[in-house]
């Protein structure tokens, strides 16, 4: 039977316009405000389990807790280590393919236990953008996000309005950010606490933009 | 809320964990008698002072931890990783 | 009668912005600046409440956050300090509990039962007869004090107003911000240190704000360096609640624009205590009565509020302030009479009801006053202290408890004058000694050596606790000195025995004002030294709180499906299951169960646990935590499996499928997903860490979709792309991957939970929507319709598929599960196997059966108990449907082994009381026992 292509919806419901970017449903709201809050969940994923500061660990090449940027398989890749020997590594949209396979290659160069699973539907992934944003995530996460603990590209794993995510700060342009990611089932709760906690700093629902979370233009549809 | 120290990520607020009690031995089940492993299943220590316990941090690095701790003040001593031998 | 005077050089008023407010329904004037009280005393006002127990009138005794007598309803917020809010335009303040009105108060005639009301009147009253507590509590109802909630008056929260949370990690926490937290503050911040100071009062400065000039000099200058000095997060209408293990601080902030109440959870790494003196009142005869005031509340009035608080005045003074208070008065323009306790002057009562008419002195003299102003001495605030682990020494030189500094541990110190006496810059010093000293411990400053701040001086000052009359000691709960003497004499010696029988210092203030002088009285009465009388316990917290404060924000996490919205927009009603919401039925759930065994339905079970298991090792893992073998599952193949605890109870169950070699796709009920991930992490990471294995949770990575009936085959291979569903390629307990309605990386097996032919589809999340619609559009000529949960249980039921933690409790050993076939005893080792090999044979204690009712349509409610022929329980309901293909009830139940054979009759009890038979099947299952549909 002749199918069309199947639209991908992520874990929050998208703010109208909403429009298609590689295959997902997505806002097309565009804020200018001070603090936004941006569903990223398009973003290519993948969770990678290999032993703490083995030979996959040397080919990531991302301390623990930390965050690096690089280009491998021909695409720009944010890498992070926000457990020990747990790493989640983000690609462009669309990407999620080339992103696995050039995982599977590194493990398959090491002599270790290697799991690289795509997560791209897994998980929901936020990015909280504003100098208040810090101010926003005291009221929902009880750990010190001050610059002196968590400086830019940090990455790290707590409670944040009680669900298990990681935080990835994450600047852009000099501007505050962090990439928030949990599972995907509490990604609409976890965007709707956000969302409330931010009303005293006016945050707003702005749509995904490329680069999302590199510095490559994503593939438009 | 007390802090407990994790190996991993540092100290963070004690309902990120999740308690797996004090650590006793598994007695080996192939030779063990009822009695030994009833008081293995059912019996603990309670100590009012130091003792050993596990603990799971459920909202970080997710590993189980071996944290001592003082019952009577809930002062902690640093923390290991279970998995690093000292477990049991 | 206006009692506003000229302008004053500290006066926190603007003359500029007058407003009005009403009072009890009247018109009044007042100033931006004013709060409640000193608007209203302004106007002459002199009574805001009726107390406690006898309804007494009462009037400013503080004039502060403190003050016990002017509680009063703001809007449809009770009990709101009126000494400590400022006072809005329009604002409606209402006195609280008094009627018909605060002048006239009926309930003042307990006034006159007051011989009735003795210390310990609660215990002793309202005892026996049990049966008259209903009628007891209406009357105590009546007495309790306190406003009213929302009395029918639109919200004074706007739309955006929340009770609210955040968390702070402060280097440095001061709490007070009088002359040395304020230097605390400016110092720590300097050596590097993120600072928090927090005061609860509405500006920094404490006793500074209403001293002289040269205190209002200083007071200027060091909120200056505050302002001045980065670093410093400054909380005004703040109070600290409590100190905690971890030095975690809570901190209740007020006056925030869109936040009623904020709770800081403030993580300091040292905390500094600077708060200060507390005034006590003096007690003796009429200590009471409107116009009977602190030198504090005076100085407030006067020089914060430019109040005249009387005309004509005597001051008790025992001490500097109270010189300065009369001074102060003098040049308001009030007629003083002075009373020195240094040398032996006293006051023995005052005379009047709503106000002050007259003082009688203790020479004999009486003397004409509407103000009698008492200066007696100072009580330290060393409860945030003692929170701490300090226990306070009685002072005899200071006349007053002082704190203990080398109990405290080394993340809190105290400045100011909590510790001692000086003078303004002595404090200051002290502070900025302090501060400089907590930054170091906070590890931020360069200085290296411990330097402990030098101590301050301690003034000598008389004892003035109780003069030669009873007076009220705590005017909150309305308990006199003679109730305490009461209260020693029937044997209640210990303060802490004796504020239990009494109520002293159990009312909003805390013991904040009376503690001191309920121990000083204890004493007295016992004849005993009140260091050796010791106070009461100090515990969070400090100061009263709502309970909107303490909840905050609403954050209970929920799970929602990638195809939650289809379900809400088509009519599903949602069920509450852990986290999840989940569609328990699309209004008709038994013509769902009934399309799923004619032809077939889909149903949305995404909530079912899915762990991604890896490695070398899995099927050793598999074999350790399932009760039954794994060893030779093959590649393709799913296996149903039962794990149990070490006590042999069952904990999960689920199927697992191998889809290669070394990885295998494993399922956990709903309920379960978590800690059975957590259970196989524990295995891993303590008993068996040797074990290459890498165990992840993958739930949501998926959209689950079983779709079950005789038709499904038919619907799956409209949908699937390069799947082969027929029935010899794809068997009964067999898993596949591919490609389904376009989307790849698909995971199906071929499982039964409902008793029917049925796959399960493990899709990609963001297509589990594509799927699902594709579905219903290509199975429409096949009758599919979406089922619920509801309909699930039905037929699983029907089917005698037991749900863990449903079928089972607690105490559900493997065999009590009816689970004896899977049990492998053969195997070396799994979690259970010794006690499952030991003590759970079958035979003991109790066993999953099915029943069959009589009548047979009568389904009793789960949870229904089991009687044997004796009449004894013997089990209980555990599921209970009526099955729409039988027509009848079918259920499951646990039951005493010696009862689960077949045909074995027991009664079941039913809820309306009433009894029914029910007979022990022959199987669980009751719909296809031979499984011919599921493997069809």
């Amino acid at each position: 039977m002749p199918e069309t292509t199947p639209v991908i919806h992520g874990p929050v419901a998208p703010a109208p316009p909403v429009g298609v970017l590689a295959g997902w449903a997505v806002s097309r709201r565009r804020s200018g405000a001070a603090l936004t809050l941006s569903d990223h969940s398009l973003l290519a994923k993948a969770a990678v389990k290999a032993p703490w500061q083995g030979a996959l660990a040397d080919v990531l090449a991302v301390p623990f807790a930390g965050t690096l940027r690089r280009t491998a398989a021909s695409t720009e890749l944010l890498l992070t280590q926000p457990g020990p020997g747990e790493w989640l590594v983000l690609a462009p949209p669309g990407e999620q393919t080339a992103l696995v396979t050039w995982l599977e290659r590194c493990a398959a160069d090491v002599d270790e236990l290697v799991s690289v699973l795509d997560v791209t539907h897994g998980l929901c992934l936020v990015r909280l953008t504003g100098a208040a944003a810090p101010d926003l995530l005291a009221k929902e996460c009880a750990l010190d996000l001050s610059e002196r603990r968590c400086p830019d590209r940090t990455a790290l794993r707590t409670a944040v309005s009680r669900v298990a995510a990681d935080i990835i700060r994450d600047d852009r342009d000099g501007n505050r950010s962090y990439l928030l990611a949990c599972e995907r089932s509490s990604g609409q709760y976890l965007f709707d606490s956000l969302l409330d906690a931010g009303a005293e700093y006016g945050v707003e629902v702005t749509g995904f933009e490329p680069p999302g979370v590199t510095e490559q233009t994503a593939r438009a549809d | 809320m007390i802090l407990l120290p994790c190996p991993w990520c540092g100290p963070r607020d004690a309902d990120e964990f999740g308690y797996a009690g004090e650590i006793r031995p598994r007695p080996d089940p192939s030779t063990t008698t009822p009695a030994e492993w009833r008081g293995y299943l059912y019996l603990r220590r309670n100590t009012a002072g130091w003792t050993r316990e596990r603990w799971f941090h459920r909202m970080g690095c997710r590993r189980y931890l071996v944290l001592e701790r003082d019952t009577t003040n809930n002062d902690v001593r640093p923390s290991t990783d279970a998995s690093s031998g000292s477990g049991s | 009668m206006s009692m506003r005077l000229g302008p004053r050089v500290g006066e926190v008023i603007d003359r500029d912005e007058p407003l009005s407010f009403t009072w009890n329904g009247r018109t009044y004037p007042g100033y931006a600046g004013d709060t409640i009280a000193s608007a209203l005393a302004a106007c002459g006002v002199r009574v805001f409440s009726r107390s406690f127990k006898y309804h007494r009138p009462r009037g400013l005794l503080t004039a502060s956050h403190l003050d016990p007598g002017c509680m009063v309803q703001v809007d449809d917020e009770p009990n709101v300090r009126g000494a400590h809010r400022r006072v809005r335009p329009g604002m409606d303040v209402r006195s609280q509990d008094t009627w018909p009105t605060l002048s006239f108060d009926v309930k003042a005639a307990n006034e006159l039962a007051r011989r009735m009301l003795p210390a310990g009147f609660y215990y002793k009253t309202f005892m026996s007869p049990g049966w008259l507590w209903p009628a007891y509590e209406r009357v105590l109802e009546r007495f309790a004090h306190g406003g009213v909630v929302g009395p029918g008056k639109v919200s004074a929260l706007d739309g955006n107003e929340r009770y609210d949370k955040r968390h702070a990690h402060p280097d440095v926490l001061v709490a007070g911000g009088g002359p040395a937290g304020m230097a605390a503050a400016v110092t720590a911040a300097r050596s590097g240190c993120s600072v928090m100071l927090v005061e609860e009062e509405l500006e920094l400065g404490g006793h500074l704000r209403w001293g002289d000039d040269v205190d209002l000099t200083a007071l200027s200058e060091l909120r200056g360096r505050v302002a001045a000095t980065p670093g410093i997060e400054v909380l005004t209408d703040a109070v600290v609640l409590g100190r905690y293990d971890g030095n975690e601080i809570s901190v209740l902030q007020r006056g925030l624009p869109h936040v009623a109440e904020r709770l800081v959870k403030a993580r300091a790494r040292t905390l500094v205590a600077a708060p200060g003196l507390i005034e006590r009142p003096y007690v003796f005869a009429g200590n009471d009565v409107p116009g009977v005031m602190l030198s504090t509340a005076v100085r407030r009035l006067v020089n914060l509020h430019a109040v005249k608080p009387g005309d004509r005045a005597v001051v008790l003074t025992a001490n500097a302030d109270g010189d300065a208070t009369a001074l102060d008065l003098e040049r308001a323009g009030v007629e003083v009479t002075r009373v020195d306790a240094r040398r032996g002057g006293d006051v023995t009562r005052a005379l009047g009801r709503g106000r002050v008419r007259a003082v009688e002195l203790g020479d004999g003299r009486r003397v004409e006053c509407d103000l009698l102003v008492t200066a007696t001495g100072w009580t330290s605030a060393v409860s945030l202290l003692t929170m701490a682990g300090d226990q306070p020494r009685y002072d005899d030189t200071a006349a007053r408890f002082r704190p203990d500094a080398s109990r405290l541990p080394s993340d809190v110190m105290a400045t100011g004058g909590v510790v001692g006496d000086g003078s303004c810059a002595q404090l200051v010093a002290h502070g900025e000694a302090t501060g400089r000293e907590a930054a170091r411990r906070s590890a931020q400053s360069s200085v290296t050596a411990s330097a402990a701040p030098p101590p301050l001086p301690v003034e000598p000052h008389p004892a003035l606790f109780r003069g030669r009359t009873h007076g009220m000691v705590d005017f909150s709960e309305d308990v006199s000195s003679k109730d305490l003497f009461t209260a020693v004499e029937e044997g209640f010696r210990c303060p802490e025995l004796a504020k239990r029988y009494t109520t002293a210092t159990m009312g909003p203030a805390q013991g904040k004002l009376e503690s001191v002088n309920v121990v000083a009285i204890i004493a007295e009465a016992t004849g005993a030294a009140i260091a050796e009388t010791g106070t009461t316990t100090w515990r969070p917290p400090y100061a009263p709180v709502s309970l909107g404060a303490l909840a905050g924000r609403l954050r209970e996490p929920t799970r929602l499906s990638p195809l939650a919205s289809w379900h809400h927009s088509h009519g599903a009603a949602p069920l509450v299951a852990g986290a999840w919401i989940r569609p328990d039925h699309y209004g008709d759930p038994v013509a769902e169960a009934a399309s799923v065994r004619d032809g077939v339905g889909i149903i949305d079970v995404t909530p079912i646990g899915k762990i991604d298991l890896r490695g070398p090792d899995v099927s050793r893992l598999l074999n350790l935590v399932y009760v039954n073998k794994w060893s030779k599952l093959e590649v393709g193949r799913v296996r149903y499996g039962v794990m149990c605890g070490e006590d042999g109870v069952v904990i999960d169950d689920g199927v697992t499928g191998r889809l290669a070699e070394d990885r295998y796709l494993m399922s956990t009920t709903s309920s379960g997903a978590v800690t059975v991930w957590e259970w196989l992490e524990s295995w891993l990471q303590t008993e068996r860490p040797q074990w290459r294995v890498h165990a992840t949770p993958v739930t949501t990575s998926y959209a689950s979709i079983n779709v079950a009936g005789p038709r499904s085959r038919d619907l799956l291979a409209r949908v699937v792309d390069d799947v082969d569903v027929a029935p010899e390629a794809f068997p009964y307990m067999h898993v596949r991957t591919g490609r389904l309605a376009g989307v790849p990386g698909c995971v199906v097996w071929r499982i039964g939970f409902t008793g029917e032919l049925s796959f399960e589809l493990h899709v990609p999340a963001g297509y589990g929507l594509h799927v699902w619609e594709r579905l219903l559009e290509a199975g429409r000529d096949l009758g599919v319709r979406p089922f619920g949960v509801e309909a699930q249980r039905i037929l699983r039921l029907e089917k005698g598929h037991l749900i863990v933690g449903q079928d089972t409790d607690a105490t559900t050993k493997a065999y009590g599960a009816a689970l004896d076939g899977l049990v492998k005893l053969d195997k070396d080792d799994f979690v259970g196997r010794p006690e499952l090999s030991w003590g759970g044979q079958p035979g003991d204690g109790q066993r999953l059966v099915g029943l069959r009712m009589s009548p047979d349509s009568l389904v009793p409610a789960e949870g229904s108990q089991l009687l044997d022929h004796r009449g004894l329980i013997c089990g209980r309901v555990t599921s209970s449907r009526l099955s729409p293909a039988l027509g009848r009830a079918v259920c499951l139940a646990q039951v005493e082994a010696a009862l689960a054979e077949p045909g074995r009759q027991v009664t079941v009890r039913l809820v309306d009381g009433g009894t029914a038979r029910a007979a022990v099947t022959e199987q669980l299952a009751q719909v296809d026992p031979e499984g011919v549909r599921l493997r069809a």
